[in-house]
């Protein structure tokens, strides 16, 4: 656990910047969470949609971080050499300090209807879900994620030496710039603005993330456990290939109502239903992965988190956009918390916890701190992982109150007929969100002070019972456990067809199947991985002789 | 599985570019089904077919942007879950509904405040009706909010909009409105709206509101200022007007009266009586230095004399300055 290439050492402030914007976007989400409660807090002020431009903006901005961090830890091992022009490494950490300062301070031009049309764009803020930075902001990102793009390819070796780990990176670094294109313009109707807005958020998450997600999630295996490059090769190639095969034309789900036509229903619910095969592939691999070898965990906390990540990934983005991927159930998910409950897993268990992973081993390698205290870190991560659990449940159960109030009895008062019957899960949303922001701070305290608290020895269990090494055929009757939920999730939202919900106003099913679903499923979860991270530490048992690291840069 | 740990390639390598071919037939259907999806055969509604009075529903979306509108409400679903969809409020309430709400959000129009919008014959027009009844049944979102809301404070923030944004806004709404969506949001079945409200809470507790007591019922006062106080409530001027010397949308009115006012042209005249009928009868002819033209709506079609009267001494009531009518 030390680093090879001196800079390595630059990723350092990528994931400290990363770990300032996500307490600030944690912040946000706090005060979310409580104007939920009670809509006047702030209102006029700080308004919810300013506060919540800003949270979507910071999430977005500190996801990017940890991947610039993690790609600048893993590209010299990738090329066995240091990092090309590191000035516009250096350059990149101010521009992304400054975009972040302009873009938050922009938003809140809304509460005064400021866009800064000129030239028929609006150049301050956009007022977009997801694009809300004005164009300065947009161009400033796009001319940050050409540099990167050109720093990592001019770092990697000749490409006809690529493996196909560096191909995953190369394109999805490459692909961060191009997609943010369909960002950059105002489009005067609804249905195309929509259709080009799905571009950007859709693939980027879908068909860019997601390729540097398994590209890095790749390496990092290859780092933790040794596996064989090779393997590992054969993983992100058919990954990325499932996700494009799948999301190239499973992007269509979000086509169903924004004004085009009705065919894009069929090949929206057949193909994005199949997009949870790529995640479920890459479950089985990490499973594979960390079981190649048997090796004790060196880093328990970035193991963690990467298990993390690849987990609410298949739960959150695969799980649950599966459940209102179909027509017939997007048309009552559509438009209320049910889709935030998605969002919200989706993109910080996948992406959120990937960086939050990298950081840990990035940060005990640079420091060179193999002893540090892992108990902090493996706090936090179920701080944050219940915390994010909660608050999606909250969000589910509010969301299936939300389908019924407002789609099946028609009213639209949000805070006077619909609140009611989401009260008590607006309540809950903060208590978790409480829960998260805790882990949060634990996770920004223990990174920064990573190696100042020594381990303390302890004793390791045996591994038997709960904590006996987990077996292939068990990982899959959990992973069964999983999808078996999910489905009783989708006949919950289907069942809002049916005419004793739709016609008689009876929610007895829809609410009862997805109560059984949501928990069952969350459940499932925090106990599946309850039950892997215990296999794992049995694995202290027996000392390993240190084993080095595969070659990186190895041409398969 | 086997061709990952064998030396030979000979099974994965077609296999690979199997999927990159296959890929590439889905490129190819995908922008296929794009081409399709905007075609001029198609008949979707575009924006440069739709206008509120001289606005385009072009202009309206760059308003709609400009207030981030999309960071609390949905349109066609998309945004935050935080306020309600406005794809379909300009079908469900109507223009006079909205021209009543938007300039002064933290509130609900009363049905004179609603009614004001429709005074003369070109806003029926522009609501496709001949009367405030028929707007109330075509539009039947104004007649549900009008009943059970009417005075009472929404959680919307007032915002400042300038002249003409308020309509921009409605044209884009129209705009929206008026869009094929393929059927969503799902249409309602569940009946009327008393069938709904008693499935949403129930049949013992309905939330329906008896907003503000009918004026008519208790003109018999002989109280001036009383009755004034009333009829401000009923027209729904306090979502506008403060009591007190604060700026709302419009001036406050504590030490209105018989105060010296500064007008938009430079002059200055006395908040007299003269001058504050003419300013709530046609708002926009002595027009207050600081406020937009057009941002108060004309009473002159609605109010009656002795109405007019009581709500001057009201005003009044609140002035230190002095209050000899």
């Amino acid at each position: 656990m030390k680093i090879t290439y001196e800079s390595q050492r630059l990723s350092l402030r990528f994931f400290l910047l990363m770990l300032i914007l996500f307490a600030g976007q944690v912040a946000y989400g706090m005060l979310l969470a409580v104007q939920q409660v009670d809509p006047t807090i702030l209102a006029g002020t700080l308004s919810f949609n300013v506060v919540r431009a800003s949270h979507l903006s910071l999430g977005i901005l500190w996801i990017i971080c940890g991947f610039i961090g993690a790609t600048v830890f893993v590209a010299p091992l990738l090329s066995k050499r240091e990092i090309a022009s590191q000035w516009l490494v250096k350059l990149l950490f101010y521009a992304l300090i400054i975009l972040a300062i302009w873009n938050i301070s922009t938003q809140t031009l809304a509460m005064q209807g400021i866009a800064g049309w000129w030239k028929g764009q609006p150049w301050l803020q956009n007022g977009l879900e997801y694009l809300e930075g004005g164009r300065v902001f947009g161009i400033g990102v796009l001319v940050g994620f050409l540099i990167f793009a050109f720093v990592v390819l001019r770092t990697f070796p000749n490409f006809r030496k690529w493996n196909e780990i560096h191909w995953g990176l190369g394109l999805g670094i490459s692909a961060l710039a191009v997609v943010w294109v369909f960002g950059l313009f105002y489009i005067s109707r609804i249905d195309l603005q929509e259709y080009f807005r799905w571009y950007v958020v859709h693939y980027w998450v879908e068909g860019v993330w997601e390729v540097i997600h398994i590209s890095l999630v790749g390496v990092l295996i290859v780092i933790m456990f040794k596996a064989s490059v090779r393997a590992v090769g054969f993983a992100v190639f058919w990954g990325i290939s499932f996700v494009w095969l799948s999301g190239l034309i499973g992007n269509a789900h979000h086509y169903f109502w924004i004004g085009t036509p009705e065919f894009w229903q069929f090949w929206g619910s057949f193909f994005s239903a199949l997009e949870p095969l790529p995640l479920i592939f890459c479950f089985w691999h990490i499973y594979l992965d960390a079981h190649v070898n048997k090796r004790p965990l060196d880093n328990a906390p970035a193991f963690y988190f990467l298990l993390g990540s690849t987990i609410l990934e298949l739960v959150g983005a695969g799980i649950l956009g599966f459940t209102m991927t179909f027509a017939l159930t997007n048309a009552w998910s559509h438009g209320t918390w049910i889709t935030a409950g998605h969002g919200h897993l989706a993109l910080f268990g996948t992406f959120g916890m990937l960086g939050i992973g990298a950081a840990y081993w990035a940060v005990a390698a640079i420091r060179n701190v193999p002893d540090f205290d892992q108990r902090i870190g493996r706090f936090g991560f179920w701080l944050l992982f219940i915390g994010m659990l909660g608050m999606a449940m909250s969000f589910a159960f509010g969301g299936v109150a939300h389908s019924f109030v407002a789609r099946v009895l028609g009213l639209e008062w949000t805070s006077g007929d619909i609140g009611p019957a989401m009260s008590t899960f607006k309540l809950i949303l903060p208590i978790f969100g409480f829960v998260f922001t805790v882990g949060a701070l634990v996770i920004v305290y223990d990174l920064l002070t990573l190696g100042t608290h020594k381990a303390q020895p302890f004793e390791v269990p045996s591994a038997t019972g709960w904590r006996k090494a987990m077996t292939g055929f068990e990982a899959g009757t959990w992973l069964l456990f999983m999808c078996f939920f999910g489905l009783v999730i989708t006949f919950g939202l289907l069942a809002f067809n049916l005419p004793i919900v739709r016609e008689e106003g009876d929610p007895t099913l829809p609410y009862l199947l997805s109560a059984v679903g949501y928990t069952g499923l969350f459940a499932a979860t925090i106990a599946f991985v309850a039950r892997f991270t215990a296999s794992l530490d049995s694995r202290l048992r027996t000392t390993y002789p240190e084993i080095a690291t595969p070659d990186l840069a190895v041409e398969t | 599985m086997t061709c990952t740990t064998s030396d030979d390639k000979s099974c994965e390598t077609p296999r690979r570019h199997g999927a990159l071919w296959v890929l590439s037939l889905m490129v190819v259907i995908f922008v296929l089904l794009s081409y399709f999806s905007f075609i001029d055969e198609r008949g979707q509604v575009v924006p440069d077919q739709i206008s509120y009075k001289s606005f385009s529903a072009d202009e309206g979306k760059r308003i709609f942007q400009a207030y981030n509108c999309m960071g609390c409400h949905t349109i066609v679903g998309n945004g935050a879950y935080f306020a309600p969809d406005l794809t379909e409020q300009y079908k469900y309430t109507g223009p006079a509904w909205l021209e009543a709400f938007l300039p002064a959000a933290a509130s609900w129009p009363t049905a004179a405040a609603v009614r004001v919008h429709l005074a003369t014959p070109e806003q029926l027009a522009l609501a496709g009706v001949s009367s405030f009844e028929e707007y109330l049944e075509k539009y039947p979102g104004a007649a549900e909010r009008i009943d059970r809301r009417a005075g009472k404070i929404s959680h919307m923030p007032n915002l400042a909009f300038r002249e003409g944004e308020v309509a921009k806004l409605i044209a884009f709404m129209k705009y929206s409105s008026a869009m094929n969506k393929e059927g969503w949001p799902p249409e309602v079945r569940t009946g009327s709206l008393e069938n709904r409200l008693a499935l949403a809470y129930g049949p013992a507790v309905l939330p329906m509101a008896a907003a503000v007591t009918s004026v008519a019922a208790t003109t018999n006062t002989t109280n001036l200022v009383a009755l004034g106080e009333r009829l401000t409530a009923e027209y729904g001027c306090n979502a506008c007007h403060a009591t007190d010397t604060s700026r709302r949308i419009g001036p406050g009115w504590g030490d209105l009266f018989n105060s010296m006012v500064e007008l938009a042209d430079g002059s200055t005249v006395k908040a007299d009586k003269t001058y504050l009928t003419e300013a709530i009868l046609n708002p926009n002819t002595q027009l207050v230095a600081g406020y937009p033209a057009g941002l108060m709506p004309a009473y002159n079609n609605l109010i009656k004399p002795d109405e007019l009267e009581a709500m001057v001494a009201y005003l009044a009531s609140l002035s230190n300055v002095g209050n000899e009518l």
